[in-house]
């Protein structure tokens, strides 16, 4: 059988047994249809992305198929998700692609960012100043802007990046991290000061997609699931821009600098201008992250983006994996889910903690961990896989 | 051409090259001798833009590169393998082969063929990554990923540092051979002189900064006085 009629009878398969499920679960005629067209794009992007020649000629295009099938799967699953399981999971979402951001910066290029958590809080309140002034932009727009918004206070800090390194640029970024709250509260005009900011409508779901599913309270569930939908679709967008960008002459060089920059300069890289472009990126997507945010809560506080968030955000990338994309992912979900498994923890281990134990358990449980992944797996949970996996393979090879 | 004028970089108060001048010839190999800091290596990194000279010019042609960045000089054509090599050890070797055209705007498809035909042991392993490779072949790694963004000047410093004779005569051999195909000019700064001058046209050596000789290979081979005082060649 040929590699392109496996790859084919697979995908069948696959859109057999998902047509089979979205029947068997689906309550209604036009839900199972969805769920049909679901199942559809991601067996025809499983087919187009695994064919031998699009995964060794056209990569680019291998990655768009992958991203649309796993979007397309998690855009599935949330139809069926409980809300608050929804919200959870776009707010990793959006931590995942400012992890995804400052793991750029520091994996490809090699330079250190603190401050991430302000520039989250610059998207954050990109989107909601914008929305106040004008209700009527439409979303992926008012985004658009306050990733714009986001990569120009990455260059206004990134520029002196050209001129420092390591601790230093730590320092500048940890100082802009530790400012951002006296900014935020001395533009209070623009800023709504300590309470913050609403956004003047909410997203409200388009009326196909209420008519489509019917479960539970039809608009809290529709607009959760909308605005759900939107933060993945987004995080898909932006991890497909980034795994090209990784594979990219553009990524090469930027490992170069970091791993020997007296080599990129004589092929011919220009230092400065590499790394405060690593710096705007990073600083670019930190803000799409606190703008889906934004979005996904309908309002902002300043109380949400102080230098605790720079630290949490460097704790989970840590933890994740710094340098891959898989790492990025995995830091989403651990910050998502921390609170929830500790809840657990305490709940089925007949602990109950008291008074300040009960309010730090958190920030505790959290540096342990991080504590231990330092010790044991300095590279995080996706790079340990990764090392684990090259040795395996070595030692086929030794065989 | 390479054209070197009354060069002189200094390190604080070290002077580390005094007034040096010399020519590296289009098409032949310019081979630059002397002693540990004798400042061989403080030179090609002055030639590439690395280190800014205190006076004196540096010229490519009629082209004056001093004070040009770094990048700006690669991109005119000198290329430059550095001390050390400057291999990426975590990628494959046609990872590390493209860094070598991320600005040359080359054909990338068609210089790759062109490097595993001079560098047939690249093309074998192509897929593996650069820590695998044995020292001679990190050299010649190091030299075909500066070879693909052709280049009209290449500087060399100590290719054969950590080599085994053999394997230092095979590179010798393999850039003489570059050199008389072509119209490369290279500039060689070696300290195993015997091995250079082999296939050098011209030699400059150098002691504490200065020139002391420059002469063709030949002649300085065959003088008595350098081969002892500066070249540490004891019969």
């Amino acid at each position: 059988m040929s590699p392109v009629a496996r790859h084919g009878a697979v995908a069948l398969g696959a859109l057999v047994v998902a047509v089979a499920l979205a029947l068997t679960l689906a309550p209604r005629a036009s839900d199972a249809v969805a769920l049909v067209v679901v199942a559809a794009v991601a067996a025809a992007a499983g087919l187009v992305g695994s064919l031998p020649t699009v995964r060794t000629e056209h990569p680019a295009l291998a990655r768009a198929m992958l991203t649309v099938i796993l979007v397309d799967a998690v855009v599935f699953a949330t139809a069926f998700l409980s809300v608050p399981t929804d919200f959870n999971l776009a707010t990793g979402a959006g931590m995942a692609i400012v992890l995804l951001g400052l793991s750029f910066l520091t994996g490809a290029s090699g330079q250190i960012s603190i401050g991430n958590g302000a520039f989250m809080g610059v998207g954050a309140f990109a989107t909601a100043i914008w929305a106040n002034h004008h209700a009527t932009t439409p979303i992926v727009v008012t985004l658009l802007i306050s990733v714009v918004v986001g990569a120009l206070f990455g260059l206004l800090l990134g520029l002196p990046a050209t001129r420092l390194r390591g601790p230093y640029l730590a320092g500048m970024t940890l100082a802009f991290a530790v400012a951002f709250p006296a900014i935020l509260s001395s533009f209070s005009s623009w800023t709504g000061g300590d309470s913050g900011l609403q956004l003047p409508n909410t997203a409200t779901a388009p009326h196909w997609l209420v008519g489509l599913f019917h479960a539970g309270t039809p608009t809290l569930t529709t607009d959760t699931l909308w605005l759900t939908d939107i933060v993945m679709v987004a995080t898909g967008v932006a991890f497909f821009l980034m795994a090209n960008l990784f594979a990219s002459r553009t990524g090469r060089a930027m490992r170069l600098v970091r791993d020997n920059d007296v080599a990129a300069e004589l092929v011919g890289v220009p230092l400065p201008r590499t790394r405060v472009i690593a710096f705007v990126i990073s600083a670019a997507y930190a803000a799409l992250g606190g703008a889906l945010w934004t979005l996904l809560n309908n309002s902002v506080s300043p109380a949400t983006y102080g230098f605790a968030l720079s630290i949490t955000i460097l704790a989970v990338i840590v933890i994740g994996g710094i340098g891959t994309i898989s790492g990025a992912i995995i830091g989403g979900v651990v910050y998502a889910y921390s609170t929830n498994v500790i809840a657990w923890f305490v709940a089925h281990t007949g602990l109950n903690p008291q008074g300040n134990l009960a309010s730090q358990l958190n920030g505790i449980i959290f540096g342990a961990l991080l504590i231990v992944t330092m010790m044991f797996s300095p590279m995080g949970i996706a790079g340990t896989y990764r090392h684990l996996r090259a040795r395996r393979a070595h030692a086929r090879e030794r065989e | 051409m390479i054209g070197v004028d009354r060069l002189t970089v200094t390190f604080g108060a070290v002077r580390a090259l005094r007034e040096v001048t010399l020519r590296a010839e289009t098409g032949q190999i310019t081979a630059v001798l002397g002693a540990n800091g004798a400042g061989k290596t403080t030179l090609l990194r002055t030639i590439s833009g690395l280190v800014t000279p205190r006076s004196g010019t540096v010229s490519l042609d009629e082209r004056v590169l001093t004070r040009l960045k770094p990048e700006e000089i690669a991109r005119l054509g000198v290329g430059h393998v550095p001390e050390g090599r400057g291999v990426i050890a975590e990628f494959t070797v046609e990872e590390n082969l493209r860094l070598g055209a991320i600005v040359a705007k080359v054909p990338l498809e068609e210089g790759l063929a062109q490097q595993y035909e001079a560098f047939p042991v690249l093309g074998q392993r192509r897929k593996q990554h650069a820590a695998k490779l044995s020292g001679g072949e990190r050299q010649m790694l190091a030299m075909a990923r500066a070879l693909i963004a052709r280049p009209s000047v290449l500087l060399l410093d100590e290719p054969s540092l950590g080599l085994a004779p053999l394997v230092t005569a095979q590179l010798m051999a393999t850039v003489a051979e570059l050199c008389a195909t072509s119209d490369l000019t290279v500039v060689l700064v070696e300290q195993n002189a015997s091995s250079a001058l082999r296939i050098a046209h011209h030699a400059v050596v150098l002691n504490v900064g200065s020139v002391v000789a420059d002469a063709s290979a030949a002649e300085v081979a065959a003088d008595e006085r350098l081969r002892q005082y500066y070249l540490g060649m004891v019969e």
